[in-house]
């Protein structure tokens, strides 16, 4: 029965639908339906009263005294409407304009303020927050009490414990711990001698001490001065024997490397019947296509050497005795050489010992040799790492490059680079050379494609 | 067969060294810190004598380190710093890498530094051992001073250097210990006698020179840092032992006189004190004011045989000391002047130059009283008669002969005889150049006897004609083994040594005829190489006054030998 109810209640309310019975029946038809409340109790009286229209009027009464403080109907009518007669004419009094701009300022409050004024009926609500405080009557009390104690010239404790407080002493760091810095201030280093401060053992034990230097790092790397002065054909203004003596030992360096050059050219070079011809490439480009006979003879040398070998095989008794008894009359050949040898040895005493005068006269002159090689070497650079020690040039002034004055002169070479070198010289630091910059993956070229359009 | 089978490359040589790398990685640090760790505390690669065996077998070229001396960096201190300054620029990068301007702040100012006192008092435990050191740390203390202060290496470094290397210069000058002088293409050479050691040193050129690209500068920049330090020490110490003040100050009444007018014109006022002690013209401030100079009383020793040889000797310093004592100096524009001023002020000179050059210039080229004035021009405008014009070599000569030289050779426009190296001794038999035999001559001929002396004025003027061969032969057998006895016959008109002489000339013929027939004809082959050497020499003296060209290659090839 409801869903009936139902759909004739939709159907009904489709729009151009003609029911039979007219829209007011239906209305009552619906409202006849309702179910009845009993509006005597008290709980009812909320639910199923309607107030709609009061709560309406006094919402737009509640409004209007929010926001514009005040019924509107009881506003005057002066600040809801004003008279539009149309523009005035501006009159010019010149002597008045600064009055009034003062006056604009002081008297007449901003627009903006007016804008902003406070002017709903309704005030703000009192924070009562504000006046609530915990334990006031406590708080007041000690405030009260420091005042008296202030007054008295007592101080509390905490402030007590700042005022005892050490300063921080602003240590300004060390930033001369550098080393290098211009005015760097020097002391006696060897003037005063350390005193031990504690027990040796416990410094020890405790790492303060420290470590003895070994003595062997003393010792002097090699036994060349530190600074070697030029030959005397380096002077500036050298006599002539000396120049032509260092001129000498550049000309020979520079020989030596052009010989080593021309090794190299000489071990390359090619015999000039090697070079190829027309004939020799033609012969070569035909070899294999044209079609010879082939030399039978080749296959009958090879069955002679196989023969050789197989003929003796066996040793007879015969044999064997005769290998014995020739054995031993070699033996005693050589016994009795050997005796007669050491008999005659007697009268060759003075060409033995001339002999053995010239083998100690070898071994001394070969001692004497190793000698003078160890001690040539102790001045050579030694071989410390992967490079070879590279001398430099001499430096020298060719005999038009010799200036007359000390105006004139023009210095050669670099004491940097010859500093550098020494100290290679001398077993400092191992021989170097600049690091080449190694590409890790190869560079491509790739054209822009505007290029790749031209091209 | 019981017992333990050796392992090859488990004990001996091959365990007493170590390479490069495996020491970086024990002692955990980069290669370039590593580099610098060695070459502040000393340590050098070795050598070893069967790099096989080291080397485990391979011969690949390793750099080898005593595994001895890699121990005992591991306890070297700095090895710490090293450390947090890789840590200190880790997080300094950090800091910028995120616009932490605030960070990047604090982190520099609590920049990790380290300090070499203790490494040099470990390497020079005295002050003479320092001292025997110090010939390498003044030529890079020179050579970097000279570098022009763009930022390749720390400016610091080389205003460092600067103030160091005029320190030592004010030394040398106040204790007048230089002896020789050299100039060379390469540079100047000095040596200096300080407290006994002969110290030699190279002072590159003040013209800029190209910076050749295949020097390792961080390396050369960790020794000049390591030198630095020592040197600064030395200085101290050597200052103290002349009882002046240290740092350096120039004497009251000289810093009055020096005090110009337009001194602003010259440095700014941090640099002017600097600038004007590198003037080297003033003397410096004592610690203990005297009012006049001590001179230094020899102690009285028992009668010695040596004891007047050695005041001799000491005489003889004092006055080298003194070679231009009272002589007025002025620098022209264009020589030299801080080579030239150290040179002349070390041996008692007053010196100035034109106010437009330097600051400390203190009288002007107007000056009467000026005795020389060193000029390097082909001539020169305006001449004043009571003062001498000569070339910048005048004054090298002199200290190198240590005696003032005939001013004639050195005038303006002259040819100058050539500059002879000191450090060259000649034994005999070498080959001496004329100039020095003339040299030797002027030494002689200024020192003893008067009647020699015409004879030697004679030789000197007979030197000069280029045709004279009759007196270089006579010079050259000088030369000879006799020529200890003839100089000795010369110089001394006394009888009593020459009688001395005679005798010892008697003994020695005897001992000659008494030798044994094997030991004369070793004797003869000796004396007859020197007599060949002499005699090429007197050749090569002929060609080298004929000027015959031609004919040097000969001559060279044929006294080569005596240099091998």
């Amino acid at each position: 029965m409801a869903a009936v109810k139902r759909l004739k209640r939709v159907a009904a309310l489709q729009p151009g639908f003609i029911s039979f019975k007219s829209s007011a029946e239906s209305d009552d038809l619906n409202s006849g339906r309702r179910k009845r409340v009993n509006k005597n109790k008290k709980k009812n009286w909320n639910k199923h009263s309607d107030i709609q229209d009061v709560e309406e009027f006094l919402d737009d009464v509640r409004l209007q005294e929010r926001a514009t403080g005040g019924l509107i109907s009881e506003k005057p009518d002066d600040s809801l409407f004003f008279v539009d007669i149309g523009e005035q004419k501006k009159r010019v009094q010149p002597e008045v304009q600064e009055r009034k701009k003062g006056k604009k300022s002081k008297s007449r409050p901003l627009r903006i303020d007016l804008i902003l004024q406070h002017d709903s009926l309704v005030p703000p609500p009192k924070d009562v927050l504000a006046h609530q405080q915990p334990n006031a009557k406590k708080l007041r009390r000690i405030a009260e009490n420091a005042e008296k104690l202030a007054a008295m010239g007592v101080l509390p404790r905490r402030q007590k414990r700042l005022l005892n407080r050490r300063p921080a002493t602003k240590t300004s760091k060390a930033k001369t711990a550098a080393n290098n810095f211009p005015d760097r201030p020097y002391y006696d280093l060897w003037g005063a001698e350390a005193r031990e401060t504690a027990d040796p053992y416990y410094l020890e034990q405790t790492g303060k001490r420290r470590v003895k230097r070994p003595e062997k790092l003393n010792a002097k790397p090699s036994i060349l001065p530190a600074v070697e002065v030029i030959a005397p054909g380096g002077s500036y203004n050298p006599d002539f024997f000396s120049h032509q003596v260092l001129l000498l030992e550049a000309h020979e360096v520079e020989v030596k490397r052009e010989k080593a050059e021309l090794r190299i050219e000489r071990q390359l070079a090619v015999k000039r019947e090697d070079t190829a011809t027309e004939e020799t490439v033609f012969q070569e480009q035909v070899e294999g296509l044209v079609e010879e006979e082939e030399d039978e003879d080749e296959e009958e040398e090879e069955d002679v050497s196989i023969r050789g070998g197989l003929q003796q095989e066996k040793k007879t008794e015969k044999e064997r005795k005769r290998e014995r008894a020739d054995k031993i009359k070699s033996q005693q050949k050589q016994a009795a050489r050997a005796f007669t040898d050491k008999k005659q040895q007697l009268f060759q005493l003075r060409s033995i010992q001339a002999t053995l005068k010239r083998r100690e006269q070898r071994t001394r002159e070969r001692v004497a040799q190793r000698k003078a090689n160890q001690e040539a070497e102790k001045s050579m650079p030694r071989r410390l790492g992967r490079l070879k020690f590279q001398a430099q040039d001499l430096e020298i002034q060719l005999s038009d490059e010799i200036p007359g004055s000390l105006r004139t002169l023009k210095p050669e070479g670099s004491v940097l680079k010859d500093r550098f070198k020494s100290m290679q010289k001398r077993n400092m630091i191992e021989p170097r050379e600049r690091a080449k910059f190694k590409r890790r993956h190869k560079v491509k070229y790739v054209e822009k494609r505007a290029f790749k359009e031209i091209t | 067969m019981g017992g333990l089978q050796k392992k090859k490359y488990e004990r001996g040589s091959a365990t007493n060294y170590i390479t490069r790398n495996k020491a970086r990685k024990k002692l955990q640090l980069s290669l370039a810190d590593f580099r610098r760790l060695c070459i502040l505390k000393g340590i050098y690669p070795h050598e070893p004598k069967h790099k096989k065996k080291v080397n485990k077998g391979s011969t690949a070229p390793r750099t080898f380190y005593l595994l001895k001396d890699i121990r005992f960096l591991l306890h070297e201190p700095i090895v710490r710093k090293f450390r947090e300054y890789k840590v200190f620029v880790r997080k300094l990068r950090k800091a910028y890498g995120k616009a932490e301007w605030t960070g990047v702040e604090r982190l520099r100012d609590n920049k990790p530094g380290y300090k070499l006192d203790h490494i040099i008092k470990e390497r020079y435990p005295t002050f003479i051992d320092a001292l025997r050191d110090i010939d390498d740390a003044l030529s890079m203390c020179f050579l970097f001073s000279t570098f022009a202060r763009t930022g390749k290496c720390h400016v610091q470094t080389i205003t460092l250097c600067r103030r160091l290397t005029v320190e030592w210069m004010n030394y040398v000058v106040a204790s007048r210990s230089l002896q020789k002088v050299f100039i060379s293409i390469k540079g100047i050479y000095y040596q200096a006698d300080v407290l006994g050691q002969l110290i030699t040193w190279l002072v590159p050129y003040q013209f800029a020179h190209d910076h050749p690209t295949d020097v390792d500068y961080r390396v050369m920049a960790t020794f000049t840092e390591m030198y630095t330090t020592l040197f600064g020490f030395i200085n101290f110490r050597l200052y103290q032992t002349l009882n002046l003040v240290y740092p350096p100050k120039l004497d009251s009444k000289a810093e009055s006189e020096l005090k110009a007018e337009h001194e602003e014109d010259y440095a700014m006022d941090s640099e002017s004190y600097l600038e004007k002690l590198s003037a080297l013209s003033a003397s410096l401030a004592r610690v203990v004011a005297t009012a006049e100079e001590e001179e230094n009383q020899l102690d009285q020793f028992p009668a010695d045989g040596n004891m007047e040889a050695r005041e001799k000797e000491q005489k003889e310093q004092e006055d080298q000391n003194r070679l231009f004592e009272g002589l007025k100096f002025f620098l022209n524009r264009e020589v030299p002047r801080e080579s030239l001023a150290f040179i002349l002020r070390c041996f008692g000179a007053e010196v100035s130059w034109d106010k437009s050059l330097c600051i400390g210039g203190t009288y002007d080229v107007t000056d009467e009283t000026i005795t020389h004035q060193i000029v390097d021009r082909p001539d020169i405008d305006k001449q004043y008669i009571n003062r001498y014009y000569i070339q910048p070599q005048w004054v090298f000569d002199s200290v190198n002969a240590k005696m003032c030289l005939p001013v004639e050779d050195y005038f303006l426009g002259v040819t100058l005889p050539p500059h002879l190296s000191p450090f060259v001794e000649e034994k005999d038999g070498d080959y001496v150049p004329p100039e020095k035999l003339k040299l030797m001559a002027l030494q002689r001929g200024e020192k003893h006897g008067k009647i020699q002396e015409e004879e030697e004025e004679e030789d000197e003027d007979e030197d000069d004609d280029d045709d004279e061969e009759e007196d270089n032969d006579e010079e050259d057998e000088d030369l000879t083994e006799e020529k200890n006895l003839k100089k000795m016959e010369d110089q001394r008109s006394q009888g009593k040594v020459r009688l001395e002489q005679e005798e010892k000339a008697e003994e020695k013929r005897l001992a000659i005829m008494m030798m044994k027939k094997k030991e004369k004809y070793l004797y003869d082959k000796i004396m007859f190489g020197k007599k060949r050497t002499t005699r090429e020499g007197r050749t090569a003296h002929n060609n080298s006054w004929n000027g015959v060209n031609g004919m040097v290659s000969n001559v060279v090839s044929m006294w080569l030998m005596p240099f091998h």
